[in-house]
């Protein structure tokens, strides 16, 4: 805290004791950076009041460094980019990207070539796009309820309860990896195992939907817990 | 992390109607309302390639790409040729300019050296095969060396060459291009006689006037021989062009590996020069214009060089004062980025099948940032359309 006898002194502006490294802290007058070319594109006189207002507020207001997470390609996607975040080791931002792209480059190849092989009346059937396939795959294994510890009397008890949509998603993400990286042979690379599981999740077959499976078949076994959960 | 609503446009109704009559476009006319076929041509001979047919796709039959490329083809072409069940290669200006001189040129000059050079991923390598491929249409026996690179580096066996003491053969090496190279000449194995008697070590023998293929079948039977037996079918070879039974073109990739340095130690530990070596000592003499009846067409690589900067590509950078000094006089071919029109042709052949997916890549935005984070680089375009 600033010594009263110190203002007089010393003018410097007065700084926090532990200085935050990991997030950032910005005064809050700056405004969040707006990334997507079609909020430029608009002429002015389509804007409606309250956007006027913001962009003259924009022209006094400082700025927000954007994060490197924030893209204005047409071509990115937040739950692709999620995946990467979770598939990343120790910052290797650039690997993991990689390997993304591998992967979805692997799921098209399969998928074309299937594609080409298969009869005229099939070849609607079967699905080449590999960002439709990893969002399915994801929607397919997203559990409906999880189960939770809750402690009554000494002994805990795994109680279901329900998810909320990021802890679902979360879920479904981390088992796919761990999947992929512990019950696959040594030798086989990470795109060419998670272009299997994702193909695998899409057809609601393999591992990942079986442990989806499992852990519905506890929760509906520990029903009877269900009352102690109180929120 | 709701999906965009897919964007119908002009475009995605013809892609459908484009489908129908795709190779069978002549190159003449250009119809307004099917773009997306005119990028291709049903001209396959590479002989009958013009100005016309310039940033086009023409196909090479599967049969005739596993006889004329056992190798020398990039990987991820031939990754794309599995999954899209056909080779489309482009006709591109570089490889225009060399085949209009090839087409010129008088045989009975010596040979002339021609030097394809541009930067990281412009598509030299593509540009030699294409010229392969007409040659061998044409009949000429290819001597086509995939990567020089690879003959300097990551060498698990050298033996000193019997031949001559100062000298290491590489026996793996030499083996599987003579396979290679058995595969691409079947004929005119049959037809080239040795004119001189060959001793393989005490026993064994070839008599002159024995086919050369005998030559080949010994090298891949006596592993050990190989070095020496291409060694001695380059000899023949180049012997008996002038005469003008068969013309030859020598397509090396990867020329600056031949006098630059190597990685390969010998048992003393001490640095392999590449003239010890026995397979690039005799590539050396034969890319050497003291022969006539053929040409020599090479590409200079960054990609598998030793100890060169990455934005080294041109050829005083990449051959160095000895390399130079042996090519010259070479005619330099550079190869740049796709012009706009051929890369709106790649961008229309992959949207053609299927391969860009996106829902975005199909829009006129999409376009423009494929291009933008390419900068109309060939195998930028490729990497970047791959997850795509």
């Amino acid at each position: 805290a600033p010594s009263a006898a110190g203002l007089g002194r010393r003018l410097r502006a007065w700084l926090p004791r532990i200085m935050p490294v990991r997030w950032s802290r910005y005064n809050p007058s700056y405004l969040e950076p707006e990334v997507k070319k079609e909020a430029y594109q608009k002429p002015l006189e389509e804007l409606t009041e309250e956007e006027r207002e913001q962009m003259e507020l924009k022209a006094v207001r400082p700025i927000k460094a954007a994060p490197p997470t924030l893209s204005s390609s047409v071509f990115s996607d937040p739950m692709i980019s999620k995946f990467t975040n979770m598939m990343m080791k120790s910052g290797n931002k650039v690997l993991a990207r990689s390997l993304m792209s591998q992967t979805l480059e692997a799921i098209k190849r399969k998928q074309l070539e299937k594609y080409h092989k298969a009869p005229e009346n099939e070849k609607e059937t079967i699905e080449c796009n590999p960002y439709v396939i990893f969002h399915q795959a994801l929607k397919n294994c997203q559990p409906i309820i999880g189960l939770s510890n809750i402690t009554r009397g000494g002994k805990t008890y795994q109680v279901p309860v329900p998810l909320t949509d990021n802890r679902k998603r979360f879920l479904a993400m981390k088992w796919l990896i761990t999947e992929c990286r512990d019950n696959k042979h040594r030798r086989t690379m990470m795109p060419e195992k998670l272009s299997q599981e994702l193909l695998l999740a899409f057809k609601n077959e393999g591992p990942v939907i079986k442990r989806k499976h499992v852990l519905h078949k506890m929760a509906e076994a520990n029903r009877a817990y269900a009352h102690f959960r109180w929120w | 992390f709701a999906l965009f609503p897919p964007q119908l446009e002009r475009g995605r109704a013809l892609h459908t109607a484009a489908r129908g009559g795709l190779s069978s476009v002549p190159s003449q006319d250009v119809p307004a309302e099917k773009p997306r076929a005119v990028f291709h041509t049903s001209e396959s001979d590479p002989a009958k390639h013009t100005e016309q047919h310039e940033g086009r796709l023409y196909s090479i039959p599967l049969e005739e790409v596993k006889a004329v490329f056992p190798h020398g083809l990039p990987h991820r072409f031939q990754q794309q040729i599995q999954t899209f069940n056909e080779a489309r290669v482009m006709v591109r200006k570089p490889a225009l300019e060399i085949l209009a001189y090839l087409k010129g040129s008088n045989f009975a000059h010596p040979a002339v050296r021609y030097v394809i050079y541009g930067e990281r991923g412009t598509g030299k390598t593509m540009t030699l095969c294409h010229v392969v491929h007409y040659c061998s249409r044409q009949g000429w026996l290819v001597l086509h060396i995939p990567d020089a690179h690879l003959w300097v580096k990551n060498c698990k066996e050298l033996f000193q060459s019997s031949y001559n003491k100062d000298r290491l053969d590489q026996p793996l090496q030499a083996s599987v291009w003579l396979k290679n190279f058995k595969t691409s000449n079947e004929r005119f194995l049959q037809e080239i006689k040795t004119q001189k008697k060959y001793m393989w070590g005490k026993r064994e023998s070839t008599e002159e006037g024995r086919p050369l293929r005998e030559v080949v079948e010994q090298g891949l039977a006596r592993v050990r021989s190989a070095s020496d037996a291409v060694g001695v079918v380059l000899r023949e070879l180049k012997q008996q062009s002038h005469r003008g039974a068969f013309r030859l073109l020598v397509a090396v990739d990867g020329v600056n590996a031949l006098w630059g340095p190597t990685t390969l130690r010998k048992e003393d530990k001490s640095p392999v020069s590449p003239g010890e070596l026995t397979l690039v000592h005799n590539l050396r003499k034969m890319v050497m214009n003291d022969w006539n009846g053929g040409a020599i067409v090479t590409t200079l690589s960054q990609t598998g060089s030793l100890f060169k900067p990455s934005s080294a590509y041109t050829p005083q950078e990449l051959l160095g004062k000895e390399g130079f000094d042996a090519l010259d006089p070479f005619v330099p071919i550079p190869v740049p980025n796709y012009s706009p029109k051929e890369f709106e042709s790649c961008y229309g052949y992959y949207l053609e099948r299927k391969w860009l997916q996106h829902e975005k890549a199909h829009t006129e935005d999409g376009k423009a940032e494929l291009q933008f984070l390419s900068g109309s680089n060939p195998r930028q375009l490729d990497r970047l359309a791959g997850p795509l």
